[in-house]
């Protein structure tokens, strides 16, 4: 690294469907600060506010990030972000940087699900499911709503037991039906609740045999956060799966590492000065239209 | 002493039976909600029906039973639902070739011939778009009445269009719609129609012959009504009270059984 990089940070912003998510990284590619919050529906406003508390965070200003990639389902709503890269891209270079050896990454958003196929750490295949409730997090969002349970409560509820019900119904309407039906026959609701687990388990695994799976298989996204989502997952595919610690932030960092390897490369091509001098013309503008 | 038959169609939403006498002729017909415990609906449902006919159990000769829930009724005998909509049909409009029935659970198109014979069919139950359900989830959204969704539908005049099919992730796109302002009467007709789409594609394999008889939860809705028409380019028929016919076709398949 030369000095002429070496003080800066870059940061990713991941405005997901449910959650939204910011990570900043120094140049070396390490992250310094993270934060989570729901995304709500005025994605600009939680743009912003989630830059301030990230930044917050490291104790840094705007004025010191070099720059800023957006991702995610609302990233066109990130005004000020330098480039917009698809979620697939993120989160691929994310979870390398997290898991170097990684082949498989399955993600389980709140509105989606993706499985990802990586070879020394770039995307090389992918299926996503973003048609049908069913195998994401919305799936798991009608069953709490219906148990008037609590998602991280479920999670807990569901690994007592080892005996899950079947739940016949693919359909996340008629799961919903089912499970009532299944409360009123009797059937306990750890075994019912687990049975939700490997519903989705089994509807994301088949996405993820049409790629063939391979370990080390990371499991990622919100719906990872689920103890017995992870366990139902793992049982379901045959293999253990790796987790990060923090299972939502691997498509922010990875933008936020992409945001690092872009701004080297201006600095090295010494396009660098121009681009930020362009982006604050820009933002002049903005102002400007705003005060009048 | 005349005779009368029961059927007794349990489905996902609601339960009804029909009482029918020797000649056919519907005597009493009762619907209910079909709650959780099915065989409990379905004493009460036997019940309230004898009790609207004026009849007593033992005045019926035979029952039948049919839907979803249907082996959870004591009956004389269980037929499928198909089978007993094909039936139930040809006994109201003899003239009909073909059978589109929307429900709660999903929906079905059902070739017959002119005995009510069943030729072919296609269903969709395994994703609930396409089925009544999604009426139910647009009229809680818009705190509107079920009922009042078919003539609000008929007000449209640029039905909102949708980008996704799963019936719950349309939730979401109409709460979306509904902050872009777009109005209850265009959001409800940009339903019907996805709905009629989606019944449309289960064409694949049973051809649509006049005539087209709509039964089911979905045929009490105008508007749906009317956008399946647009859709399949034809005038249908629809029953007086659609939601009864597989409960009709269980009483008659019970009459010819007993006779």
């Amino acid at each position: 690294m030369d000095n002429q990089t070496s003080h800066l940070y870059f940061a990713g912003i991941d405005i997901g469907s449910t959650m939204s998510k910011a990570a900043v990284v120094d140049a070396e590619g390490r992250m310094l600060a993270y934060v989570v919050g729901q995304t709500g529906a005025q994605h600009r406003l939680r743009a912003n506010k989630l830059m301030e508390d990230t930044l917050h965070k490291v104790g840094l200003p705007l004025s010191d990030i070099a720059y800023i990639i957006s991702t995610g389902y609302g990233r066109v709503n990130v005004p000020f972000a330098d480039k917009q890269v698809t979620e697939l891209t993120c989160h691929a270079k994310g979870v390398a940087a997290l898991f170097p050896d990684v082949k498989t990454a399955i993600d389980i958003g709140g509105q989606d699900a993706k499985v990802l196929k990586i070879k020394n750490g770039r995307l090389v295949d992918f299926l996503t499911n973003d048609k049908c409730a069913a195998g994401t997090g919305r799936f798991l969002e009608v069953a709490a709503e219906t148990l008037g349970l609590d998602l991280n409560e479920m999670g807990n509820i569901s690994l007592q037991t080892d005996t899950p019900v079947k739940i016949n119904s693919l359909c996340t309407i008629f799961a919903q039906q089912e499970i009532i039906s299944r409360l009123s026959t009797g059937e306990p609701l750890p075994d019912i609740l687990a049975g939700v687990y490997i519903a989705i388990a089994t509807r994301v695994v088949k996405l993820a045999r049409q790629l063939k799976v391979e370990v080390p298989v990371v499991f990622t996204g919100g719906v990872a956060k689920n103890a017995g989502m992870v366990k139902a997952m793992e049982s379901v595919l045959g293999v253990p799966v790796l987790v990060p610690e923090e299972p939502l932030i691997t498509g922010c960092l990875g933008a936020a590492i992409l945001a690092r390897d872009e701004a080297i490369k201006l600095v090295q091509r010494g396009e660098y000065q121009a681009h930020r001098d362009k982006k604050l013309t820009e933002a002049r503008v903005d102002f400007g239209e705003k005060s009048r | 002493m005349s005779t009368y038959y029961l059927g007794i169609d349990i489905g996902s939403v609601g339960g009804k039976a029909v009482i029918i006498d020797a000649s056919r002729k519907i005597v009493a017909s009762s619907v209910v909600p079909s709650g959780t415990n099915y065989s409990t609906t379905a004493a009460a449902l036997k019940e309230e029906v004898l009790n609207r006919a004026g009849l007593k159990p033992a005045d019926i000769k035979a029952s039948g039973s049919t839907g979803t829930g249907g082996r959870n009724a004591v009956a004389d005998s269980y037929h499928g639902v198909i089978v007993c909509n094909a039936r139930g049909v040809n006994l109201v409009f003899p003239s009909a070739r073909t059978i589109v029935d929307i429900g709660g659970q999903g929906s079905q198109l059902i070739d017959i011939d002119e005995n009510g014979q069943v030729i072919n069919f296609n269903i969709s139950e395994i994703c609930a778009t396409g089925s009544a359900r999604l009426l139910q989830l647009v009229a809680r959204i818009l705190q509107l009445n079920i009922e009042d969704l078919g003539p609000l539908s008929l007000k449209s005049t640029q039905p909102s269009s949708f980008s996704t099919s799963c019936t719950v992730f349309l939730e979401t796109e109409v709460i979306t719609r509904i902050a872009q302002g777009d109005k209850p009467e265009d959001i409800v007709a940009g339903i019907h129609r996805s709905i009629a789409d989606k019944v449309s594609a289960l064409t694949r394999g049973v051809s649509i012959r006049s005539e087209v008889a709509v039964i089911g939860g979905g045929a009490l809705d105008i508007g749906l009504v009317q956008s399946i028409e647009d859709k399949l380019k034809l005038k249908v028929l629809v029953p007086q009270n659609p939601r009864i016919i597989a409960a009709l076709g269980a009483a008659l398949i019970a009459m010819d059984r007993s006779n």
